[in-house]
């Protein structure tokens, strides 16, 4: 009964295309925001900001980023981490030059740049599909890992080949390095997050969204019906690449403050994003946060379950861990292949029905 | 629409057109136009390259022959954009919906080219984008209203039965406001009832839009009462071109349908 | 002169070893549709059990073999019934995504199992320099990369015929186009999805000897399914010759341009020279060297 949309009558166009009709979807969404920006600042501790919330915001960014590209207009991507490598890179590169330009800003012309990059990389996907389109992108993300690896220049010539943020504030507030507060690193990632989510849902409600959603069904009847694949996959890819772009520049500046290229934007990063949008649900804003938040908090959630349970060596617990992220993938794609938002619309649906069975 | 009443302004003409794929001849020196206001069928034996036809004039396949004059231009090949913006629309012989997306959905991507805010005031949809996006909504709307399926228009479309997601298809062909609407068989797999109302939406779009339309069916009695004249293919080539009771009548033609009688 | 041609001739092998994963790959792609991320996983684990018989087990080489062969007949078997035969006829990408999650599993399990250190396998393949090349040509061959294309040479003849000729080919080949067509007039999709896991885990069982002989068992064997990605690409995905060149086109690219190009930017083209290569050709031809032009039709 407490999921009831009767009586929720919409009489004109703007509320029927609202982000939420249904008003107790509203009510989430505003506890939700709440609970975000006020309640979690008051109670986390650093632990928790550091090991779960930071990584979780940041994965989700980097989700939407990809399920703008391959979920939402179909286009395999496996060079997500060579893209979240070429954000870090341009943030670093510019808060060493020009650090008087705010982080804020050089937060998104990585962002932009990464866009760029993205663009150019994306535009095989005019001649090639589906499989020979995410091998495509293994060459953008291999070749990017080697570029960051070999050309000193980007790593200002340091000999260790690793890249370490310098402190930046903002209003007046560190928020890198590691004596910046958490609370501070974690509100301007939250905020980031929220805006960049909410940009995507507009997106994917509107033209764009669904010339990309055309593309990705059937896209010699979207070409003839006058969306032009070639506007709808770069654009796809400019915006995904913005994204990831972004995610890469918080993840190397903001929550790991050093980072070596090989190690934390390789092949396995790309990987862990696409099962976040596969666990998550393809095509979904929702998705993208439920697969982060899935593969952010499972791991550790596992490795405390076995060391600190049951004293596995940490070693061995490595090795469960990963095949258990095997076996769970297989699971969800056996059970569920539209991922958890899948069963959350499901659950909402039994919701709106409850208590009746039918 | 009586014979009188019809315009002789030519909308779409083809001429010696030739298309292969390979070894296989779909079409051979085929000439035929259409009169602006029209209902012109394309009929003949399944295989007869009547879908390679309207695939040809919308700019999915370029003939190795022949030349397509649309609106007084005369091209070697269509581009499907160059097609799609000029006002040619179509439905598809196996449907070719976007399975994932809503009715409404399916229906607003046919406005695509009718709406331009670029991507900036989209992701904050205020101003221009929500404007053009309502305009478009309402556009929308008045298909759905003609078609009469606004109890399915959130539904997804894979979801839907046959019959109706044809209706949806023509929908999405109408909803940019086509001069020349493309059908590809549109009453296949439907049963009498089902054509009826077919028949009725497709006199209606001729009627009240003025659209021309070009329509390749295989139901006799649909070609005969729907269309102003007629154009029959067989193996790729011309039979014959004329009134629907000519056709009737057309020797060629019945033998090709039919088969010759060997006493 | 001698340079090169021996630079030629050592990609070529290179190729060769490419080939025989990229085998694996085609062997399921053909017959399943499915395109097996696992495959280079395979081959490392399939290694990694033959060394831990022969080394824990104490195993004569023969029956370390035959064991290993009964391994990954059993793990084509688990393969099928958890996972195969609950994904019947979805989407390509899921399937894809599938085979990424068992190679994560294959290699958490081949670490359990095992361990993850670093091995010798040597099961008396001949190694070193061919003195006979060294003698008459002056040109340094590997014994092993040798003994490797022979071996390549007669897998890729009897799988050819295999498909071609044979009533279980011919039915691998329908499973391939349509699961559910093939279902239909009763191909039991099971046997064969069982067959072919089984032949392709021996094919990765061959490739992961000829790898774990010439540089050790070790975790960057899985690394080389990536490797064996741009040799589909050139040789198209259902192509069993297309593998073979394909390899060899990659391995002599490779090679050629790592020797050459490699020192005026600073080395390791290797890590991504296959790809642009790949991606250089798919721009030309979408469908690969051998591979089947698409006809969209609507």
């Amino acid at each position: 009964m407490i999921y009831r949309e009767t009586g929720q009558f919409k009489d004109n166009y703007i509320d029927d295309q609202a982000l939420f009709p249904i008003a107790q979807d509203r009510y989430v969404i505003y506890a939700v925001l709440f609970a975000t920006f006020v309640v979690v600042p008051m109670i986390a501790n650093e632990y928790w900001i550091n090991a779960i919330l930071l990584p979780f915001l940041i994965y989700s960014l980097a989700a939407l980023g990809l399920n703008i590209l391959t979920g939402y207009c179909g286009q395999v991507s496996l060079g997500t981490g060579g893209f979240m490598a070429v954000g870090a890179f341009s943030i670093y590169k510019m808060m060493v030059a020009f650090p008087e330009i705010g982080f804020i800003p050089l937060v998104i012309i990585s962002g932009l740049i990464t866009a760029a990059v993205g663009t150019l990389f994306g535009l095989p996907s005019l001649r090639i599909k589906g499989f020979y389109l995410a091998v495509a992108t293994l060459a953008a993300q291999f070749f990017l890992v080697w570029l960051f690896n070999k050309v000193g220049w980007f790593v200002n010539y340091n000999a260790t080949g690793m890249i370490t943020s310098p402190p930046m504030t903002l209003f007046g507030v560190l928020i890198t390095g590691p004596s910046a507060p958490p609370v501070a690193k974690y509100l301007l990632c939250a905020t980031i997050v929220a805006i960049c989510a909410l940009a995507a849902k507009n997106l994917a409600r509107g033209r764009l969204g669904r010339n990309w959603m055309a593309i990705r069904d059937m896209d010699i009847a979207a070409e003839l019906i006058g969306v032009r694949p070639l506007v709808a996959k770069l654009s796809a890819f400019a915006v995904s690449s913005f994204y990831i772009g972004m995610a890469g520049a918080l993840y190397f500046a903001v929550w790991l403050g050093s980072a070596e290229p090989t190690e934390a934007f390789d092949i396995n990063q790309s990987f862990l994003v696409l099962f976040m949008i596969i666990i998550g649900g393809l095509g979904s804003v929702l998705g993208s946060f439920l697969g982060a938040a899935f593969l952010v908090m499972f791991p550790i959630l596992l490795k405390n379950i076995m060391v600190d349970g049951f004293g596995t060596n940490t070693a061995l617990a490595a090795h469960i861990e990963i095949m258990t992220i095997g076996a769970l993938i297989i699971a969800f794609l056996i059970v569920e292949p539209h991922g958890l938002a899948r069963l959350w619309r499901i659950a909402k649906e039994k919701l709106r029905l409850w208590p009746f069975p039918y | 629409m009586t014979i009188d009443s019809l315009s002789s302004e030519v909308l779409l003409r083809v001429d010696n057109i030739s298309l292969a794929f390979g070894s296989v001849q779909a079409l051979d020196g085929v000439s035929f136009d259409i009169r602006k206001g029209e209902i012109r069928a394309i009929i003949g034996p399944n295989g007869a390259g009547k879908s390679s036809m309207l695939n040809v004039i919308n700019g999915f396949y370029h003939p190795q022959q022949g030349t397509i004059t649309y609106k007084g231009e005369t091209r070697k090949q269509m581009r499907p954009y160059q097609a799609a913006s000029q006002g040619i629309a179509r439905t598809f012989q196996n449907i070719a919906l976007f399975k994932s997306m809503s009715t409404l959905d399916n229906i607003m991507t046919g406005r695509n080219l009718k709406m331009k805010t670029n991507l900036f005031w989209q992701a904050l949809h205020i101003g221009p984008a929500r404007q053009e996006e309502l305009e478009n909504r309402e556009a929308a709307e008045r298909i759905i209203d003609f078609l009469d399926i606004q109890a399915i228009r959130k539904k997804q479309v894979g979801k839907l039965p046959y019959g109706l997601q044809k209706r949806v298809e023509l929908g999405r062909a109408l909803a940019a406001e086509p001069d020349l609407l493309l059908l590809d068989e549109p009453m296949a797999g439907m049963n009498s009832e089902e054509k009826e109302d077919m028949s009725r939406f497709i006199i209606d779009v001729n009627m009240e839009f003025g659209t021309t339309i070009a329509l390749i069916e295989h139901d006799m009695r649909v070609v005969m009462d729907l269309s102003d004249r007629v154009v029959v293919l067989d193996y790729g080539r011309q039979l014959a071109d004329g009134l629907p009771h000519e056709i009737q009548s057309d020797k060629k033609v019945i033998e090709a349908y039919l088969g010759v009688s060997h006493d | 002169m001698i340079f090169f041609i021996e630079v030629v001739l050592s990609g070529l092998m290179a190729g060769v070893m490419y080939s025989l994963v990229a085998l694996g790959f085609v062997l399921i792609f053909k017959a399943s549709g499915v395109f097996n991320f696992a495959q280079g996983v395979m081959a490392l684990f399939a290694a990694l059990t033959l060394v831990g018989f022969m080394d824990n087990f104490g195993m004569p080489i023969w029956l370390a073999i035959a064991g290993t062969i009964a391994v990954m007949v059993a793990l084509a078997w688990a393969i099928e019934r958890l996972m195969l035969r609950h994904l019947v006829n979805q989407e390509p990408i899921i399937l894809f995504m599938a085979t990424i999650g068992l190679a994560y599993v294959l290699e958490g399990l081949g670490d359990i199992l095992w361990g993850s250190d670093v091995k010798l396998l040597d099961i008396g393949i001949p190694q070193g320099a061919s003195d006979w090349m060294l003698d008459s040509f002056d040109i340094y061959v590997e014994k092993l990369e040798v003994f490797a294309a022979v071996t390549a040479a007669i897998m890729v003849t009897v799988l050819a015929v295999f498909f071609q000729k044979t009533n279980v080919g011919r039915a691998l080949r329908a499973v391939a186009d349509d699961h559910q067509a093939a279902l239909s007039v009763g191909i039991s999709l099971r046997t064969i999805w069982v067959v072919v896991w089984s032949v392709s885990g021996i094919v990765a069982l061959v490739a992961g000897i000829m790898w774990g002989s010439k540089s050790g068992v070790q975790f960057s064997l899985s690394l080389i399914a990536l490797k064996a990605l741009p040799v589909l690409i050139l040789g198209g995905f259902t192509s069993i010759p297309g593998a073979i060149i394909g390899g060899m086109i990659i391995g002599v690219g490779e090679k050629v341009a790592e020797v050459y190009l490699g020192p005026m930017v600073g080395g390791a083209i290797e890590n991504w020279f296959a790809y642009m290569l790949a991606l250089a050709f798919l721009l030309f031809r979408p469908q690969g060297l051998f591979g089947e032009i698409i006809i969209e039709r609507v």
